[in-house]
């Protein structure tokens, strides 16, 4: 990075956490403190709610996933809308109307103080681990390119965030939210812009759609029902949405934002506009990897982005045999450079039977390619057995690192560091709620005064912050981050959501039988992800199916009335 | 925390034509990604 990258990164992130604590000055209460005084507009709720789900991840891992898998994952965001919808008309307004901090809060008024302590013991594990990786994610892949220390870009990207959230808490983070979102779309949007007129000459957008969808890369719709399909229409549409509720709705990483809406209109109208935006906002983010493959099409690409690995083959025993691999990915891509140009003059002269000719060269190339690069993975792999292999990771900062303007990576290295701090600072915020709300206020000390509480969550926000980063630095290879941080949410939110359908919507069940079945479920739930029986998306639709199922049995099998099975 | 009918926005007359609106959204991006990929494979 240059100086004028370093100048780039330094303001960006200090003004964005300068105008957040600017913004959030002034004395504060608990209510302050956690919900932000229930003051924000729409905007404010909708933004904030975008910037929580979008990691830094989001913006490393989906371009590769587009660059290597096209735009398939797309489909993961089709159960968002409907998710936003049910939420809007369900759960917030009984939040809002119960006056809640955290959505725990609500399981004690339906069931009893076990069901609820439970739930948000649940919700604590999984969000202290991800958050965990959530800070991991992106320091790794930023140490191994930029050559930066490991365990300090884990320390600088949680402690960062650290020092804000305690400070100003809620209102701050919403702020801070507002500007990541603003840096994060212009800079996109501009590394998207800037890699079509990297293009070749006569090659425009809709020539590079042409080639991205002769390679296979286009890939958008796959109707097939397959459950052990990662991503297609069903899966999305069902686990996704399965997936979505119940993050959104019993998350209280998410719950704590749209409960800062100044009322329930506000706080809809967050979330619908997520609803909106997101599935298009993926869409744009995924096609900047589609567009990077095509730029690639036309350039020489490396065999393996992660080059600190391949530098390392280079001096091992390895070399003579990474050496032959690489000139057969050379002589490949000499071949797909060959193969790209002929289509593009069958596209210029409507030849459809040239377009079809060289489509198949590119995909027969494309699967010679990846065969080299699993040869590649393996040779790395025994070179080193500790090395992380999963290149989808490393592929948009390589090329951002290789081919984009100095001021620009800059800029880039910023949205990752924003998107980061963004979702980490809703973490913690949301982990120290949880933490204070339904564990110290509810089992420690009930009847303290709001000066106590208010303190006790700011420690609570340093204790997660200190343990998130501990998680951070002890995290290895999970392949895809983007995925792993699914996968572990997959295992855990269908069971929270059961809890939540049958408090809503099956009132003949008690809170007995919605314990026992939630331990059971979730057992069962690490079983079939153990075993792999199924996709994950789907582990969110067994888990929430399971509770609701199991809670019945029991309960119809119960001696106790339902008015009588709660805990004092 | 009030029910204020104001936080409609112009273009929607009540909570179910907004979401609505929401849904057909959905829709319609998931016709428009199909006949994309159609048209560009």
């Amino acid at each position: 990075m240059s100086v004028l990258d370093w100048s780039v990164l330094v303001l960006a992130l200090t003004g964005i956490i300068v105008y957040g604590l600017v913004r959030s000055r002034g004395s504060q209460s608990m209510d302050d403190y956690l919900l932000a005084g229930q003051s924000l507009p729409w905007y404010h709720v909708g933004l904030s709610v975008m910037a929580t789900q979008a990691s830094a991840v989001t913006f490393l891992s989906a371009p590769g996933q587009g660059f290597t898998d096209g735009m398939r994952f797309v489909q993961f965001y089709f159960g968002l809308p409907l998710a936003m919808v049910v939420l809007s008309i369900t759960f917030v307004p009984i939040f809002h109307k119960l006056k809640i901090y955290t959505a725990y809060e609500y399981l004690e008024s339906r069931f009893d103080s076990r069901v609820r302590t439970l739930t948000a013991g649940l919700f604590l594990l999984q969000r202290g681990l991800s958050t965990g990786l959530s800070i991991y994610a992106p320091a790794i892949i930023l140490s191994t390119i930029l050559g930066w220390n490991i365990y300090w870009t884990n320390l600088l990207m949680g402690g960062i965030v650290l020092v804000y959230t305690v400070t100003g808490g809620t209102k701050a983070i919403s702020y801070t939210h507002l500007q990541q979102m603003a840096v994060v779309t212009f800079a996109m949007a501009l590394a998207g812009f800037l890699t079509v007129k990297m293009l070749p000459e006569g090659v425009g957008f809709v020539d590079a759609l042409h080639v991205a969808g002769e390679a296979g890369r286009m890939n958008l719709i796959d109707l097939k029902f397959d459950p052990n399909s990662r991503y297609n229409l069903w899966s999305g549409l069902i686990g996704g949405f399965f997936l979505q509720l119940s993050y959104f709705g019993t998350d209280q990483s998410q719950v704590g934002r749209y409960l800062t809406g100044e009322s329930i209109g506000q706080s809809r109208l967050g979330l619908l506009m997520n609803g909106l935006l997101k599935v298009p906002m993926q869409f744009l983010i995924l096609l900047v990897g589609v567009l990077v493959f095509v730029f690639y099409q036309y350039n020489p690409s490396p065999t393996f982005f992660n080059k600190q690995e391949t530098d390392r083959l280079k001096q091992s025993q390895y070399a003579s045999a990474y050496q032959l691999a690489e000139i057969k990915h050379q002589n490949l891509t000499t071949q797909r450079q060959k193969a790209v140009l002929d289509m593009q003059v069958a596209l210029k002269t409507d030849n459809e039977a040239g377009q079809d000719a060289a489509g198949s060269v590119l995909r027969e190339t494309d699967e010679a390619l990846k065969k080299v690069k699993t040869d590649v993975t393996d040779l790395i792999k025994k070179n080193n057995p500790s090395a992380d292999t999963n290149d989808v990771n490393y592929v948009f900062l390589r090329f951002v690192l290789d081919y984009l303007p100095h001021g620009l990576i800059g800029l880039l290295i910023a949205v990752i560091f924003s998107a980061s701090m963004g979702s980490i600072a809703s973490a913690y915020n949301s982990l120290a709620s949880t933490t204070v709300v339904d564990i110290y206020k509810r089992l420690i000390k009930a009847d303290s005064d709001d000066a106590h509480y208010l303190s006790v969550s700011r420690w609570a926000t340093v204790g997660w912050g200190i343990f998130c980063i501990v998680v951070a630095q002890f995290a290895n290879r999970l392949g895809s981050m983007i995925e792993a941080v699914n996968i572990l949410g997959s295992l855990f939110y269908g069971v929270i959501l059961g809890v939540f359908v049958v408090a809503f919507y099956v009132k003949s069940i008690g809170g007995r039988a919605t314990f026992w079945s939630a331990i059971v479920s979730e057992i069962l739930v690490v079983i079939s992800w153990y075993l792999d029986l199924t996709a994950f998306l789907w582990l969110n639709v067994i888990g929430c199916l399971l509770v609701v199922g199991i809670a019945w049995i029991l309960q119809k099998f119960s001696p106790r009335p339902v008015e009588t099975d709660r805990l004092p | 925390m009030p029910e204020n009918p104001t936080d409609l926005p112009p273009f929607a007359r009540s909570w179910a034509q907004l979401y609505a609106i929401v849904v057909g959204s959905l829709t319609a991006e998931i016709i428009v990604f199909y006949l994309l990929m159609r048209w560009l494979s």
